[in-house]
Order: C-alpha cells, then structure tokens, then sequence
C-alpha cells in the first residue's frame, strides 16, 4: 500500500522513493491505519483500501476531491461519522466533496457536514 | 458473390494494415520513452529494478540447471556429428557459432518469453480488466513511463546478459564432454574456441539479445493492452500474445541467418 500512496509523489515531484514513502507512512500514521503500509491490496479491507485511495488523492496536485457514493466502496459502513473524523485528521487544505443517493440520506444524519440536496 | 468478396478482402486488409499501423506507432511511441531521460523517475526506476530481479535474477539456478543439461547434450551431438563428417580441424568454429550465434540468444528468448511474456501479458491484461490503467491515466500517471519501459529496458538487459551466461555455460560444459568423448586437454579446448571466436559473434548475441529482449516485452504489453474488457478476454489475449511473439522471435532468428548468410 505504501508504494500505492507513495507513486503520485515520485512521479509527479520526483520525489525519492524513502522520502514519499516515509510521508505515506506518515499519513496511515494519523488514522492508525500503520499496519497496513506493507500490506497488498488483497490483504486489505474495504476500509483500508478506501482509505489508501483517499490519502492517494490527497498527495495529487487537484485541490478537489470528490468521493463517490462511499457506502458503495465500504461495504460494512453504518455512518459516515468516523470517515469525516478521519478526513479531517488527513486533509490540510483540500476541498473534499461526497456525492451521495437520497436512499443513504439516514447514513448522514447528525454528521458535521453540510447537506446540499 | 464477387462482390461480397472482394469486400471481404478489402475489409480484413484495412484491418490488418490498420492492426500494424498501430503497432509501429506503439513501438516508434516506446522507443521515444525510452531516450528521454525525463522517463526515468524514480517510481520507474524502482519498477525496473524489481523487473530485472524477477526476469532475470529469479530464474538463475532453474537457467544454470538448463543451461548445462542442454548445453551439454547438444554440444556432444554437435561434436559427434563433427567428428562424423571429419569437420575437426572446424569444431571450433562450428561450436563458436553454435552457441553464441544462434542457440544461446534463441534458447533465452524462449524461456523469457515463457515465464516472464506471459506473466507481463496477465498482468497487463487483468490492469486493463479491472480498470487499473484507468486510474492510473486518472492521476496523470504516463503508462508508458510507468509500466511499459521498465518492462521492456528488463526485457532487454535480461535476455542479453542471460544469453551470455548460458553461452559460457554452454562452452564449459563443452569441454566436459570433449574431455571425455575426444580427450582433449582444457589448454587445448581454450584455444580451439579462442581462435574461433571473432568479434562478429559477439556482436550477433549482443544484437539478438537486445532484438528479443525488445519484442519479448513489447508483445505481450500490447497484446495485454488489447484485451477486451471481461475476464474471459484475459487467456484469449495471452495466447493472441504468445502466438505472436513466438512468430516475432522466429522471424528475427530468420532474418539474422539471412543477414549472416550475405
């Protein structure tokens, strides 16, 4: 997984492999998600895997970001909360937007986010 | 009925020369990567330093075990033959462009064509399946840089010096069974090839090397990029590939015996 985050880096800065890979460390760091660095993608959860996409985006030079129908990609997901939770521990400055069908309005409700229908 | 039949005829042309078409601009495109130093970032780096490992470093004991089992059966049937038509005052010769000329590069290519060919050619294909090339197109990855050229450059080192290593290979164990069936003295054995060998033949292993090292890679890449977008597409395209390398690698060891023969 770390090679995954650590590509955009080395190809789009030329960033030195350690280097972009120590900052993909970094960032599974933040949400606990550490283990997973060494880890194939067939070893991962849906989870893990949504979030190494995420943290993928966030190293891109585009300052918006937006996530598609997330309980589709996470199977097991009951509420959005925790992925707002962990989005703000990742993001520094990127607008991050989440489209989602009226049918998984009740997923977010009570969440921090504003809801535009 | 004629009609329909010339047609047809036009139809599969404009087909083919189309398919060919895009091959040449395929191949002109890699080519292009492949002297530009821009290409050479570090993710590409690091992707062709694993290739080479996986191409060429992984298979050494299975390529050392065949390349003195071979090596030293046809070496013996060659000198036998030799002897047979009272060729020995040529066995030197004739070893030297055995081996180093037509057997090592072309055994090579066949055995990196079968173990790493078709496993490029998978794993292309499944890329394309599964939508990850277009991800990778998504964030302004260049496939080419990427994917392709550490692909091909390995293609190329690793059939080049694994021709060498199994022609040395091959000329040692030479020299077992000349031991044996001719009793010929190590001194004498090294001399006989030292006389033989000529700069051109080091320059047609280097030259095939580089050829099949170039198309055992850039095949199965094209033919993987080729497959059509189902599961079931994935063994049709590996064996589209595979056909077509094979045919590849026998035209080039035809043309380089007709350019030898000049």
């Amino acid at each position: 997984m770390l090679e995954n985050i650590a590509l955009i880096k080395e190809v789009h800065e030329l960033m030195p492999i350690s280097k972009a890979e120590a900052l993909a460390q970094e960032y599974l760091a933040k949400i606990a998600l550490e283990d997973i660095g060494l880890l194939r993608l067939v070893q991962c959860t849906p989870t893990d895997i949504f979030y190494v996409m995420l943290i993928r985006a966030l190293m891109s030079k585009e300052m918006n970001i937006i996530i598609l129908t997330p309980f589709y990609l996470i199977h097991d997901l009951k509420s959005i909360q925790t992925i707002l939770e962990n989005m703000q521990l990742l993001n520094n400055n990127k607008e991050i937007t989440i489209f989602d069908i009226i049918t998984n309005e009740i997923h977010y409700e009570g969440c921090l986010c504003n809801t535009v229908k | 009925m004629i009609l329909r039949f010339v047609e047809g005829v036009g139809e599969k042309t404009i087909h083919t020369l189309s398919s060919v078409y895009e091959a040449v601009k395929f191949t002109a495109i890699c080519l292009i990567h492949m002297v530009q130093p821009l290409s050479y970032n570090p993710a590409m780096r690091m992707v062709l330093t694993k290739q080479i490992y996986f191409t060429a470093v992984g298979i050494i004991p299975l390529f050392i075990m065949m390349a003195f089992l071979f090596g030293s059966v046809i070496i013996g049937v060659v000198i036998v033959l030799a002897t047979e038509y009272n060729l020995q005052d040529r066995i030197g010769s004739i070893i030297i462009t055995f081996v180093i000329d037509e057997f090592s590069p072309f055994f090579t290519a066949l055995l990196i064509s079968l173990r790493s060919g078709t496993a490029i050619n998978t794993e292309i294909a499944v890329m394309k399946v599964n939508k990850e090339l277009n991800t990778l197109k998504e964030y302004e990855i260049d496939l080419i840089n990427y994917l392709f050229l550490p692909r091909i450059i390995s293609g190329i080192i690793s059939i080049t010096s694994l021709s060498i290593l199994f022609a040395l290979i091959m000329l040692s164990s030479g020299y077992v069974f000349t031991l044996f069936y001719m009793d010929m003295d190590l001194h004498s054995y090294k001399n006989l090839l030292i006389d033989a060998i000529e700069v051109q033949d080091l320059v047609i292993l280097l030259l095939k090397g580089v050829s099949f090292g170039f198309v055992t890679m850039l095949i199965p890449i094209y033919s993987g990029l080729k497959t059509a977008n189902s599961y079931t597409a994935i063994p049709i395209s590996v064996l589209n590939g595979m056909v077509k390398l094979f045919i590849a690698i026998f035209f080039i060891e035809v043309i380089s015996l007709l350019l030898q023969s000049l």
